[in-house]
């Protein structure tokens, strides 16, 4: 191969152009290196499934008022979770202005947010390619080992100093350079999400909030008919987003399809008051995955490091799913380390771990250290059933006045607490390992 | 040979929303390349190198037709350099009014031997804007194209029609309208895309062109989907397979069908 040939294409690949790749492309070209961003979509956003909650502060640390300016839907003022049992529920409803203001919590869509993304990017110099399937790596034994040197689509190849695999949970990219095997199933979830398209007045109505305020609820129990997993919903500008997300191994355990659990949720007499009248505009599937802590890989190889999904960057605490803004802290992580390793001409692993350090100094891998037990606690049958049952027992007893003396609080709880098939052990286990998770 | 490619920026019917009703909703497709245009540039290109032509690209419309992604989307399917005009005048235009603005782009390019184009939008679907063009130029047009190829002083074209195929000489300039199926067109690689980004663009301003003024507008009285065929809805018993395909093949037989 001639000198010619082996001269890099631009400083840095970054392969997937949803946050984690626009936002650690914006930065690289921002340094002023020549980045390209492909993307398999013809679009942006194209390849997305509607949308997320995104806790926006990172974001805002990228670009300062980016809620004013972003195609944001809704700004989220009030966190509900929600017991179901098969007729009756138990809330936390947490409404405050505080969340408002700076921007905690934003409702988005990502077909015109990633647009966003990957236009500010353009702007800042990227050279952005839709419409393109990365087919695979390009490596070269280098004197510090394999690097890799840059990407084949079809017959192009196209040569960079760093190629960043931005490109989900799937990631390709990681698992051909040897970064991830592929997860065991119960670190994985399958989520079925629906966008329902209502009035936005009546999902104003409905939820308890005006203007471009919204409602995010979290709900676990019956919705998911008692395997493991949640179910969330929460309000765009003039749809609502809802879905479950179901631990894979526990689904195949209860003989279940997904879109059997995603129906059941929906006809839910809890759910389908705030459904009524609606109209599904979009329906999909994608797979989480939910591991935390564990499940985050290596994350960086000769001439290649991995960030957002594709890292295995998501947290599920039970209270919150948590995936983009993970995706735009590894993003910040990622340009940083990339940035010093060219300027200290070392692109090798050695030189790319400044990424992992800047990594593990960020909120991103303290909040996965913090949220470390959460997965395994989310494990635990009885979240799913039994103490939704409990709950709602209680506040039976509490509510129903059916003519019996009124008792005490506690004398209730403790009634009911014996009628649940609750041990106390089991309670005690669970509380700790909870407080110990969340 | 100079070739001129008149296409669309259009919504991607991948993107498309259909109702309950029936009704398709494009409003939030992200815009693409006219789903049948390729294959004009396809046959362009093809000729092109076949005579050692030229392959101008141009489209007409509001401004959102104009942006990064939309040139190297066109750029990168085989064109030599592009020509916009992109003016929120344009916005809502109809086919005639683009026809005619297409029409003044072209004399403003000029020497051009050839327009080319896909036989219809995706969105709009009339078929209309090729004729009218070629009409408004004062040119031959032809609409159902599946075939072109250089010969001694012009073209010969290949139609297909309901009546089946005609081959004709076509003497330049002319105004063709190709069928969706005429080539298969080429997937822009990587190197047409960075490629597509060093191509020279010109935008040409519409109050400069020499566009006469638009006639009497369209007002949509009334519109409805097409009525769907009678349709029987049986449902076979599929318990045992070779039961139901045999009750399938007798309903089919009575039907008229086989």
């Amino acid at each position: 191969m001639t000198a010619e040939a082996t001269e890099p294409d631009f400083d840095v690949i970054v392969v997937g152009a949803g946050p984690a790749g626009s936002v650690t492309a914006y930065l690289l070209a921002q340094q002023g290196h020549s980045v390209v961003l492909i993307e398999r979509g013809e679009a942006p956003g194209a390849k997305n499934l509607s949308g997320g909650v995104l806790y926006g502060r990172v974001l805002d640390e990228v670009f300062p008022g980016f809620a004013e300016e972003a195609p944001v839907e809704r700004r989220i003022t009030r966190h509900v979770t929600t017991f179901l049992t098969g007729d009756s529920s138990v809330s936390v409803d947490y409404a405050g202005r505080p969340l408002a203001e700076p921007v905690n919590a934003v409702t988005v869509l990502r077909a015109k947010f990633d647009a966003w993304l990957a236009e500010r990017a353009e702007e800042a110099g990227v050279f952005l390619m839709p419409g393109v399937r990365v087919d695979e790596l390009l490596r070269e034994e280098g004197p510090a080992g394999p690097q890799v040197v840059g990407v084949r689509a079809g017959d192009d190849e196209l040569r960079a100093r760093v190629v960043v695999a931005a490109d989900g949970v799937n990631s390709f990219l990681a698992r051909s350079a040897g970064l991830r095997s592929k997860p065991p199933e119960h670190h994985l979830a399958v989520g079925v999400k629906a966008v329902i398209s209502l009035p936005r007045t009546v999902i104003e109505d409905r939820f308890a909030v005006t203007g471009d305020e919204g409602a995010a609820h979290a709900i676990v129990g019956d919705c998911t008919l008692g395997i493991g997993g949640g179910g969330f919903l929460y309000t765009n500008t003039d749809s609502l987003s809802v879905g479950v997300v179901l631990r894979l191994d526990d689904l195949l355990k209860h003989g279940r399809t997904a879109a059997e659990v995603f129906d059941h949720y929906l006809a839910h007499p809890v759910l389908a008051p705030y459904l009524r009248g609606g109209e599904m505009v979009e329906y999909g599937s994608h797979l989480v995955a939910e591991g935390g802590l564990e499940m985050l890989g290596s994350v960086v190889t000769g001439g290649m490091v991995v960030v957002g999904e594709a890292a295995g960057l998501t947290i599920n605490s039970g209270l919150t799913v948590r995936g983009m803004d993970l995706a735009i802290g590894s993003a910040v992580a990622a340009a940083r380390g990339i940035g010093e390793a060219i300027a200290a001409d070392d692109v090798t692993a050695t030189g790319l771990s400044a990424y992992r350090r800047h990594l593990d100094d960020s909120f991103v891998v303290k909040d996965l250290r913090t949220y470390e037990r959460a997965p395994s606690f989310l494990e635990r049958d009885r979240m799913y059933g039994a103490y939704g049952e409990l709950a709602a027992g209680i506040f039976h007893d509490v509510f129903a006045m059916d003519g019996t003396p009124r008792k005490h609080l506690v004398t209730v709880a403790r009634e009911a607490f014996k009628r649940s098939p609750l041990r106390l052990r089991d309670v005690i286990s669970d509380g700790w390992a909870g407080v110990r998770a969340l | 040979m100079k070739i001129v490619v008149a296409y669309k920026w259009a919504p991607n019917p991948q993107d498309a929303v259909v109702a309950t009703t029936g009704e398709v909703d494009l409003s939030r497709a992200k815009p693409a390349v006219s789903e049948y245009d390729p294959v004009a540039f396809e046959l362009a290109r093809r000729l092109a190198d076949a005579t050692g032509g030229e392959v101008v690209g141009l489209t007409v419309g509001g401004p959102s037709i104009d942006t990064p992604l939309s040139r190297k989307a066109a750029l990168s399917r085989g064109l030599d350099r592009l020509v916009v005009v992109a003016d929120a005048e344009l916005e809502d235009a109809d086919g005639t009014r683009i026809a005619t603005v297409l029409a003044a782009a072209v004399r403003a390019i000029g020497d051009v031997d050839l327009v080319l184009a896909g036989d219809s939008s995706i969105d709009v679907a009339q078929g209309q804007v090729p004729l009218t063009l070629a009409g408004v130029l004062g040119w031959l047009g032809l609409a159902a194209v599946s075939a072109v190829t250089a010969a001694d002083g012009g073209l010969v074209v290949e139609r297909s029609l309901p009546g089946g195929t005609t081959v004709v000489a076509v003497p330049t300039p002319a105004v063709l309208a190709a069928t969706a199926d005429a080539v298969v067109p080429r997937v822009a690689g990587m190197k047409d895309i960075l490629g597509a980004a060093k191509k020279p663009v010109e935008v040409l301003d519409l109050a400069a062109l020499d566009v006469p003024a638009p006639g009497a507008t369209l007002a949509t009285l009334a519109t409805a989907k097409p009525a769907g065929g009678e349709r029987t809805a049986t449902i076979f018993d599929g318990s045992s397979p070779a039961g139901a395909a045999a009750q399938l093949v007798g309903a089919l037989r009575q039907a008229g069908a086989l």
